[in-house]
């Protein structure tokens, strides 16, 4: 016991009641393995891999694996407990959610890690297979399940209404297992909400459902201020069901990523500054290339120098020691920081103990660390003489969407679909998910294909659409099609903008509208020319804003009063010449403004003899 | 028919050719100006519709397509080629010149059996309206913008030409489609039946009571008929709220000229279905009072009717502006008796020109805002308003001085 309290000691949050609950976490940890009852196991790695133009990649990784019954039972151990109620509550088998940020620029720096399958749309994107016995229940269970996610991650996912769902016909499948399920009975929905500015108040409750929440381990790099200065950024959660096909038994898995790309020289400049400012004119690196290059003249060059960093540069802090939870694994699993990198490229450890890193067979290029409970963990990378271009994966496919036209009456889609791959065609299936006030002209959507071959006109094999209903429900596109090898593929289509109630518009209504991005899947495939697998592999575009007509926002009260004195006053003329009668002028006795004024002073004289 | 009708109607169908023929794309650039094409009429919406419904997805099913189903059957056995479609709303307006003419030609724009119109002498000839129809530059325009406006006024016309001839049943099944397609042509219900019943030439002539119970009756299944076809060729009933719900509760707010768009965008939405209802029963208002003021000429109660509710309905377009228009050239001869004229022709003019340029600058320059083509909707409404309202001053004027010929040419006052 004595022991436990010393430990708990070293813990940076004082609040008692977290310490007693570390300690039952503890306790539970230490009877279960010291027993031979199946505990839940939970590993986490970080992934660090310098992308070319001086950014780097740092993925992080936290997966949990415990018993399928534990979890019915409501027996959590490091299963989050506020997120598996939610689960159970809503009878959700699969959920999948997905926070992002920024642009992944595939172009600078190559594949998505983890065959974007972490990666989600711009904002907040959520899919889920629900279990109900029709669609009106799933639809009841998703909503519910949209507004608990929303409270515990202090996300708007509450506004995702019928209008923002969706039902992915070809692009989603289920990622677990089912093998006591009807599949029949799981409803997959899926919603995005493009607007949403994720932040910090997403970050911490994300930590919060990690083990050791961002205490010890390598969460303690996450630190808001550092990831929301990142390039690019994608936080996801994905829980799932696992089953072993050999002994039959069943896990429920969380997994959490956190990919983000980080600016080294933004990131070393605050460190210096926190204030951001332009830097000297010693400090510049100046372009000598260009014509007008002189002393007075300076094009400066960013990103071109190979600058030293370390962990602790980059995040502000080291890692304070090996998560408790993840240090007691067998020892192929316990590679907790690894860093890919040329071979010949030098990294040097702060920390003595720790000096040695495993080499994977295999993989030169890769080293990792294993991390130590209560031991400080740093990493530095020095100045490479000479500069070693960093490794770059060609992605299986080059996608980007943009908007066609001007004015804001009607417009066009355009996205283009690039296979860089010189003797492979490739499958697609390219999904959009409409807000129902841009109607897409199904009839105008063509897809071009360049160069142009010949038979390789129709490269849209299938097409699923469902149109959108005002106010009711988005308009969902879905095509299966093939990107012929070393070609691009156009998508174009014509839409129009409607017009909204004014309640309708958002404060900024000017600021136009996000549409959520176009999801393409790459679905497991074989290669043509040398057999090898492709896996299963996901791509967003990055999402647009669509700007809408607007009305005047100060002028109900001008318009009501304007249109009703127009009506009245034709409402008048008309019926004025249909309940009256004619009679010639000199038949009645007409009574003009002299005759009027004449009146009125004969009233007034009477008046005052009275 | 006589030659210089066929040489009027050879004309305008040329004029129209050489349209579509010489500028291949003014079709499509007409087709998205919102003066032409509304979310219930428009060409493009109607492709679309054709291409879900050719490919098995319902078009009613979505918020694009608000159109009639026979049309879209209509369009899908149509082959796919533009000169075919052109020379399909050619062939529409040719046909509703030659309507126009079988009206002209009856003489009931001046005879009627209640009142024979003083200046009868001074009515154009009927090639005159045609031409008055034909080269109509918003008739023009809607033909090649193509918005199915185009058959409904067509239909409307044949109605009134069937009817002004005395033959019922063609006018009440031409009028049932013409409800069918827009909804808004069952207001011409009433004068229609008055129209039919003054030029029956059946002897003798059956009670009016009698006559309308029967026409309802028969104009009642043929409605029916064409729901069940509707029904057959979509599989469903709901293109009815697809389509006639649109028109009652517009729940697509594009700008067109009439007066509905602006009003319900800025409308507050607890006033919503109370201002909905309003404007349907204001429409609806004028029906009944029309009717028995102007029981001794049905056909002007029926022009009256188109001309109103070709402002106060809910997507109105040029279209229906120009088929009142060329209507009321039926009535050229009392045209002296009328006050404004000059000032109404500018009006018109006026918001002709304004409303394309203030909408550009509102949509494409962003140098305006939507309030300034929401004026030019109210101009363009209360003129058309005031020429509703000045056309009925010189009927009731030139009914009067029959009743009374030493009031010719003096002035008169209303009380």
């Amino acid at each position: 016991m004595t022991l436990l309290f010393a430990r708990s000691h070293q813990w940076l949050t004082p609040s008692p009641l977290e310490i007693l609950s570390r300690l039952l976490g503890f306790f539970l940890v230490f009877t279960l393995s010291g027993n031979t009852v199946v505990a839940d196991t939970y590993k986490e790695k970080l992934d660090l891999q310098p992308l070319s133009g001086q950014f780097l990649l740092a993925s992080f990784n936290f997966q949990n694996h415990g018993p399928i019954e534990a979890f019915n039972k409501q027996m959590f151990q490091l299963f989050p407990r506020s997120l598996g109620q939610i689960l159970q509550y809503t009878h959700t088998r699969e959920l999948h959610l997905r926070f992002a940020l920024g642009r992944w620029d595939s172009e600078l720096w190559g594949a998505q890690p983890g065959d974007g399958q972490n990666a989600g749309g711009t904002g907040v994107e959520t899919w889920a297979w629900v279990e109900a016995d029709n669609d009106v229940e799933a639809e009841a269970r998703w909503t519910s399940l949209n507004n608990a996610l929303s409270g515990l991650f202090c996300a708007s996912l509450n506004f995702i209404d019928s209008t923002r769902t969706i039902r992915p016909v070809m692009s989603f499948n289920p990622t677990g297992d089912y093998p006591t399920t009807n599949t029949s009975r799981l409803f997959l929905l899926h919603g995005s909400l493009p607007k949403e500015p994720v932040c910090t108040e997403n970050l911490t409750p994300f930590l919060k459902l990690l083990p050791c929440k961002g205490k010890s381990g390598i969460s303690t790099l996450l630190d808001g201020h550092k990831l929301f200065d990142a390039s690019f950024q994608s936080m996801s959660i994905d829980v799932r069901p696992i089953c072993s096909p050999h002994t039959g038994t069943c896990d429920i898995e969380i997994q959490q990523t956190i990919d983000m790309v980080l600016d080294i020289s933004r990131s070393l400049q605050r460190k210096d500054s926190p204030v951001p400012r332009p830097r000297d004119q010693h400090e510049l690196i100046c372009d000598t290339s260009k014509p007008y290059a002189s002393n007075e003249y300076c094009y400066p060059m960013d990103n071109s120098i190979d600058l030293p960093w370390s962990l602790s540069d980059l995040f502000g802090r080291t890692i304070s020691g090996g998560c408790p939870f993840a240090i007691n694994l067998p020892a192929e699993e316990t590679q907790h920081v690894c860093i890919r990198a040329p071979e010949n490229k030098l990294t040097t450890m702060e920390t003595l103990e720790l000096a040695a890193p495993t080499l994977t067979e295999g993989q030169p290029d890769l080293k990792c660390y294993m991390l130590r409970e209560n031991v400080p963990f740093d990493l530095s990378f020095p100045k490479q003489q000479p500069p070693i271009s960093p490794l770059r994966q060609e992605p299986l496919l080059y996608a980007e969407r943009s908007f066609t036209g001007h004015g804001q009456e009607h417009g066009g889609v355009k996205t283009v679909l690039r296979n860089p791959n010189p003797n492979d065609p490739i499958e697609v299936v390219y999904l959009e998910s409409l807000p129902w006030f841009m109607k897409p002209y199904l009839h105008t959507f063509k897809a071009q294909v360049l160069p142009v071959l010949a038979g390789e006109e129709d490269v849209i094999s299938e097409l699923y659409y469902r149109p959108a209903l005002d106010r009711k429900r988005g308009t969902q596109l879905e095509a299966k099609l093939i990107v012929p090898p070393n070609s691009v593929v156009i998508l174009t289509y014509d839409f129009e903008k409607a017009v909204l109630r004014y309640t309708e518009y958002p404060p900024d209504a000017n600021r136009g509208f996000d549409v959520a991005s176009a999801i393409i899947t790459i679905p497991p495939q074989r290669r043509r020319s040398d057999g090898k697998k492709v896996p299963a592999t996901s791509i967003r575009t990055t999402s647009l804003l669509l700007s809408l007509p607007t009305p005047d926002f100060s002028m109900p009260y001008n318009v009501i009063i304007f249109t009703s004195t127009i009506m009245a006053l034709a409402f008048g003329s008309i019926f004025n010449l249909l309940v009256r009668r004619f009679v010639a002028v000199d038949e009645v006795q007409r009574v003009d403004l002299k005759g009027k004024i004449r009146g009125l002073l004969g009233k007034l004289k009477k008046g005052k003899t009275e | 028919m006589d030659r210089k009708c066929l040489l009027a109607i050879g004309a305008g169908a040329l004029i129209r050719l050489v349209l579509f023929t010489a500028f291949p794309s003014l079709p499509t650039i007409l087709a998205q100006r919102v003066e032409i094409s509304t979310p219930v009429t428009s060409y493009k919406r109607l492709q679309e519709g054709v291409y879900l419904y050719t490919h098995g997805v319902s078009p009613y099913d979505g918020g694009v397509f608000h159109q009639a189903p026979l049309l879209l059957s209509l369009f899908s056995i149509l082959p796919p080629s533009t000169i075919i479609t052109n020379l399909l709303y050619v062939l529409a307006d040719i046909f509703s010149a030659i309507s126009l003419i079988q009206i002209a030609s009856s003489g009931v724009p001046t005879v009627t059996p209640h009142h024979v119109s003083p200046r009868k002498a001074n009515s154009w000839p009927p090639w005159a309206i045609a031409a008055a129809f034909l080269f109509n530059p918003f008739t023009i325009a809607t033909c090649i913008a193509r918005p199915t406006i185009v058959f409904t006024n067509t239909i409307i016309l044949h109605s009134i030409a069937a009817a002004v001839n005395g033959r019922r049943g063609p006018a009440f099944v031409s009028i049932a489609m013409a409800t069918y397609l827009s909804l808004y042509p069952a207001l011409l219900l009433p004068p229609l039946l008055f129209l039919t019943y003054d030029s029956l030439k059946a002897t003798p002539k059956p009670s009016i009571q009698a006559f309308s119970a029967i026409t309802m009756i028969m104009l009642s299944i043929v409605l029916m008929i064409y729901f069940k076809l509707s029904h057959l060729i979509t599989g469903s009933w709901e293109f009815v709220a697809s389509t006639y719900g649109v028109h009652l509760l517009l729940p697509d707010l594009t700008p067109n000229v009439g007066l509905w768009w602006y009003f319900f965008i800025e409308m507050f939405d607890s006033f919503r279905a109370f201002f909905l209802c309003l404007f349907q029963l204001h429409l609806l208002i004028y029906v009944p009072s029309v009717c028995l003021r102007l029981r001794k000429q049905p056909l002007f109660a029926l022009i009256t009717l188109i001309g109103i509710s070709s402002i106060f309905k809910s997507y109105p377009a040029i279209g229906d502006t120009g088929l009142y228009l060329s209507l009321l050239m039926l009535y050229n001869h009392m045209f002296s008796l009328m006050r404004y004229t000059f000032f109404l022709a500018a009006a018109i003019l006026y918001a002709t020109f304004l409303g394309p340029a203030f909408y550009y600058l509102w949509v494409y320059a962003g140098s305006g805002n939507a309030n300034f083509f929401y004026a030019i909707t109210l101009v363009w409404s209360i003129s058309n308003a005031l020429i509703v309202a000045d056309a009925i001053y010189a009927a009731l004027r030139d009914e009067h001085e029959t009743e009374r010929p030493e009031l010719i040419g003096k002035d008169v006052v209303q009380i």
